[in-house]
């Protein structure tokens, strides 16, 4: 089954085309919605597990429509990071079974509505999808815009007052990211002829003038930078991730982010295998970036009362150790931050969705509101609890492997100083944490009536608990990951010589 | 499979502890004293095979693809371990009688049964990075038990605690990482995994980052700011293991690193070692000297182990085989003694609520079972022979004049004298002072603890008898401390 060659194009057209349905098959009923979404959701991923099978088995493949050769037809590739939809699919069925119960309770939203929440969430997961397979440079652009306008949607989507607010904030640094993205496309198509990554890396190469390419490169960095809401252009992320539906900021938070990291990949691959240019200044940037992100990110979650807003500053934080590794540059530090691109969004997803639960049984969203809810809610805050602790980075949960490998990776690199910023960033981070679990466990509450609330829905208690075991599992069986992804960075760096 | 098996049963323990829970306390008590004592067997039967020479290597799961979680039995590890696992039984016995009014019991037993495990792993781990993972797991895990009582100062202890311990933990983890960096994975072994062909400056950052690290949880002076506060928050059999126990891992972990990271050898030749013998020294004194003026027992008996931990580390830094043979011998002797005290300690508070030193006139005539078993491990803690303080302060002291270094024998009994000070009043108090009559009148005559709780409080302070008197019988501390230490300075 695994070899069937048409699994990629599905694993795309899938989710899009489910998108565009949605709303033709809940005509006669809003409440078909839902399973619509989950059946698409459900066959996209049994398409994605047979291609990580396969490329975990063969590496790298290729898929082209209609038989064309690239550089003239457009190419679909699916290589180990391509992997990375096997989360976006995991947690986007998540979600969807998440919001069965999640977007009834959303009292600013007209019910008549709900069916297009679902067609923008496949919307944004197809989008996503075709993001990380593509092998073309426009249809990376072109997936980029499908996923960041259904973003923007479904930001607002929840309604409240500041959420308008919040998605024009996201609208207007995503549409910049998105002009920069267009234009150094354009100029790379300009200077090469071609929009096929592998082939634009090898003419890129035989270029007699670096500069062009050197100017499309910084702004496809930025571009993805601001995606993945680096310091400083993570302004926009905060007010987002927070003010989104709790299953939508999962997405966003755990996936979305993620396709800036992986734009910056795709980018590092183009330019790493053309050699014209030292990427040096660009990595130590990143590395600067990254550190700052890291323990930025991490300062401004301590001072946060609402729970939501401070996991978002969390992610900013996690996405500075994703970023620091990549900027490193060495074996370990890649495989790690690549790692964590997954591991994160299992445990960003886990806490996103254990803190909706919480929300949504009390209407309450803010540390000091939800003081002794741990009594009356145990499962969904020994949830919030592992993703805690897991994104902290305790040994041995799944967020354990990225601090251990990129730390190596400072090492390896001779910088020692950005594994001691990593470990000790991670200390910012845990002190927020702490507060959150004083808050849930050991504080007498302010509100007497939350000992009384019941504990979250099946439909949204399960997959917090999902989620939160893969947290633990994913970092005591870290090796499968850990190997899957060896050949990825060994390859991505081998153009450098190491 | 014994280690394995010893290492994991606590957990069964945690899930047994809910369960049984639900049904009613007894069970619970019952249950998990089964597999407390259980587990204890567990790590002494396995105190044998280790004298015989065999070591337990046992490789639990590949973590990534060059590390495994591996288990490995040797002295050190099995003395540590089985000093563990008998001073958590005694606590958990007396916790029964203690917490029996107080609230959250689940939670209570559940991260008291957590940490035993975890501690275990610490004992048994086999290369740097189980022994991270079992460390940081434990350090982090005790922290619902240091706040268990949900006061103001148990919130604020608590979070001195979770600052301190995490920040020695990240420097533990920047030192394993980079020793990993330096000389790939190898097994935790006599003779080390570093040497001297490696840069210096890269090695003197792994030695400082470790000892700092460790420093913290062993309450090495300046990095001692948690142990005062931390121990009279946190509920008095708690106190015990945390005395006893888990500030003694910081000191294994010292030992650890320094005979089987570095290698003797090594450590001789960076020069490191005579530093910190200085800081030990100092912690030693200091914090005895803070002892003098504490009234809260529990917060003195915190200093008084900021102390004797100094010891440890002393006998570390001398680099000399007796005075190894000392601080592994120490940590066992110590870690009944101070339980007992702080059994003792609690229950003062539990049946007389005597807090402070300056209540406490006159405490023997009512509870004169606690009092005895606290003036014998206060002698013990002084260092009067026969008892098992003097075994390790003797081998301590030989080994000072081993390395000819007589300055340090004045720390030396020094600390023993200003234990002699810090402890020795109470004692005198609680037998030859009278009380005011009020306090008298208000607990009444007889405050005598339940036999649940006295049980494990005497037993522990007839071992402080027994590690004296026996203490060269094969299978005693000293044994195996010696079989560790030779193996270091072969």
């Amino acid at each position: 089954m695994a070899a069937w060659p048409h699994w990629l194009p599905l694993v795309v057209l899938a989710p899009l085309l489910g998108a565009v349905f949605t709303p033709v098959v809940s005509l006669r009923s809003r409440h078909v919605a839902p399973w619509w979404a989950l059946a698409v959701m459900s066959a996209t991923s049994v398409a994605a597990l047979f291609l990580v099978l396969r490329v975990a088995s063969e590496g790298p493949f290729s898929y082209l429509p209609g038989g064309w050769q690239p550089p003239y037809g457009i190419e679909l590739r699916f290589d180990e990071f391509s992997a990375v939809i096997s989360v976006i699919c995991l947690i986007g069925w998540l979600a969807v079974l998440y919001s069965l119960r999640y977007t009834e309770w959303l009292r600013e939203v007209p019910k008549q509505r709900i069916p297009y929440y679902y067609a923008l969430l496949l919307l944004n997961l197809g989008g996503m999808i075709g993001f990380v397979v593509t092998g073309d440079l426009f249809n990376l652009f072109v997936f980029l815009e499908i996923l960041s306008l259904s973003a923007y949607a479904l930001v607002a989507f929840s309604g409240e007052h500041i959420a308008e607010m919040a998605a024009f904030k996201y609208l207007l640094m995503g549409a910049i990211s998105s002009l920069l993205v267009l234009f150094s496309v354009g100029i790379i198509f300009g200077i090469t002829g071609s929009l096929n990554m592998a082939d634009v890396a090898t003419r890129i190469g035989q270029l007699d003038s670096a500069a062009p390419a050197a100017l499309a490169l910084a702004m496809l960095a930025i571009g993805f930078m601001v995606k993945a809401a680096v310091f400083p252009v993570h302004i926009w992320l905060p007010d987002a991730h927070a003010i989104a539906p709790s299953p939508i900021s999962a997405v966003l938070s755990g996936l979305v982010v993620k396709v800036g990291i992986i734009g910056l990949i795709r980018v590092y691959q183009i330019y790493y295998a053309a050699g014209v240019l030292d990427l040096h200044t660009l990595n130590q940037v990143l590395v600067w970036l990254g550190a700052i992100s890291i323990v930025m990110g991490a300062f401004f979650a301590i001072f946060q009362d609402d729970i939501k807003l401070m996991l978002a500053y969390s992610t900013i934080s996690n996405v500075g150790y994703i970023v620091m590794g990549l900027g490193l540059s060495t074996n370990f530090s890649v495989i790690g931050g690549s790692v964590h691109v997954f591991n994160h969004a299992l445990i960003k997803a886990t806490l996103f969705l254990a803190a909706g639960a919480l929300i949504y049984r009390t209407g309450y969203r803010t540390l000091t509101d939800l003081r002794g809810i741990g009594r009356s809610m145990p499962l969904t805050c020994i949830a919030i609890s592992i993703g805690a602790i897991s994104i902290v980075g305790i040994p041995p949960t799944a967020g354990f492997l990225c601090k251990w490998y990129i730390a190596l990776g400072a090492f390896e690199a001779d910088q020692p100083f950005f594994g001691f910023a990593l470990i000790f960033g991670a200390l910012f981070i845990f002190i927020y944490y702490i507060r959150m679990v004083n808050a849930f466990y050991f504080q007498a509450p302010v509100h007497p009536e939350i000992l009384e609330v019941a504990e979250a829905p099946l439909s949204m208690l399960a997959p917090t608990l999902l989620l939160a075991s893969l947290c633990l599992i994913m970092g005591i069986l870290g090796r499968i990951p850990l190997a899957f992804i060896e050949p990825a960075a060994a390859r991505l760096l081998a153009p450098l010589g190491g | 499979m014994v280690p394995v098996a010893a290492v994991f049963l606590p957990l069964v323990g945690v899930v047994a502890g809910l369960v049984l829970g639900r049904i009613s306390g007894r069970a619970r008590a019952w249950g998990l004293g089964a597999i407390c004592a259980a587990t204890a067997a567990l790590t002494i039967a396995l105190i044998p095979g280790v004298l015989d020479g065999s070591v337990y290597e046992i490789y639990l799961l590949r973590l990534t693809p060059v590390i495994w979680i591996h288990l490995r039995v040797d002295a050190m590890g099995a003395l540590f371990a089985a000093t563990a696992a008998l001073l958590w039984l005694l606590a958990l016995v007396y916790s029964v009688g203690y917490m029996a009014n107080e609230h959250r019991l689940g939670r209570y037993y559940a991260f008291f049964m957590l940490c035993l495990s975890w501690t275990l792993g610490v004992a048994y781990a086999g290369n740097l990075l189980t022994f991270l993972i079992f460390y940081e797991l434990f350090s982090i895990l005790t922290y619902p038990l240091v706040v268990h009582e949900e006061t103001p100062e148990a919130m604020a202890a608590g979070t001195k605690y979770i600052i301190y311990i995490l920040m020695g933990g990240s420097l533990v983890l920047l030192g394993v990482v980079f020793t990993f960096f330096l000389a790939g994975e190898q097994t935790l072994a006599a003779g080390g995994i570093l040497n001297a062909t490696m840069d210096r400056t890269s090695l003197l950052v792994i030695f400082w980052c470790f000892i700092v690290g460790f420093g913290v949880k062993a309450a090495l002076v300046p990095m001692h700011g948690w142990v005062p506060d931390a121990h009279p928050a946190a509920p008095a059999p708690f106190s015990a293991v945390l005395s006893g126990v888990m500030v003694a891992a910081g000191s294994f972990g010292i030992m650890r690193v320094a005979f089987q990271v570095f290698g003797v050898e090594l450590l001789a030749e960076l020069g490191v070692m005579p530093v910190l013998a200085g800081i030990a020294a100092f912690t030693v004194v200091f914090a005895a000297i803070l002892a003098v003026g504490q009234d809260n027992i529990k917060r003195r008996l915190a200093y008084s182990t900021i102390s004797q931990m100094g010891y440890v580390a002393l006998g570390v830094g001398l680099l000399g085989a007796e005075a190894t043979i000392g601080a592994l011998v120490h940590v066992t002797n110590h870690a009944f003694m101070k339980g007992t005290l702080f059994l003792c300690a609690g229950l003062l508070i539990k049946r007389a609520g005597i807090h402070n030193v300056s209540e406490i006139a006159g405490a023997a005539k009512r509870m004169p079972v606690t009092m005895a078993a606290f003036a014998l491990a206060t002698l013990g803690m002084i260092g009067t022979p026969p008892l098992s303080g003097f075994i390790s302060k003797w081998y301590l002291g030989l080994g000072i004049l081993d390395v000819d270094q007589p300055l340090y024998l004045a720390v030396l009994l020094g600390g023993a004298l200003l234990a002699a000070i810090y402890l020795l009043p109470i004692v005198y108090a609680a037998y030859f002072k009278t009380p005011p009559t009020i306090a008298a009148e208000d607990t009444g005559e007889g405050a005598e603890a339940p036999a649940s709780m006295l049980v494990p409080t005497v037993i522990a302070s007839t071992l402080t008898l027994v590690l004296g008197l026996a203490a060269t019988v094969p299978g005693f501390p000293y044994s195996l401390a010696r079989m560790a230490t030779e193996a270091f300075f072969r």
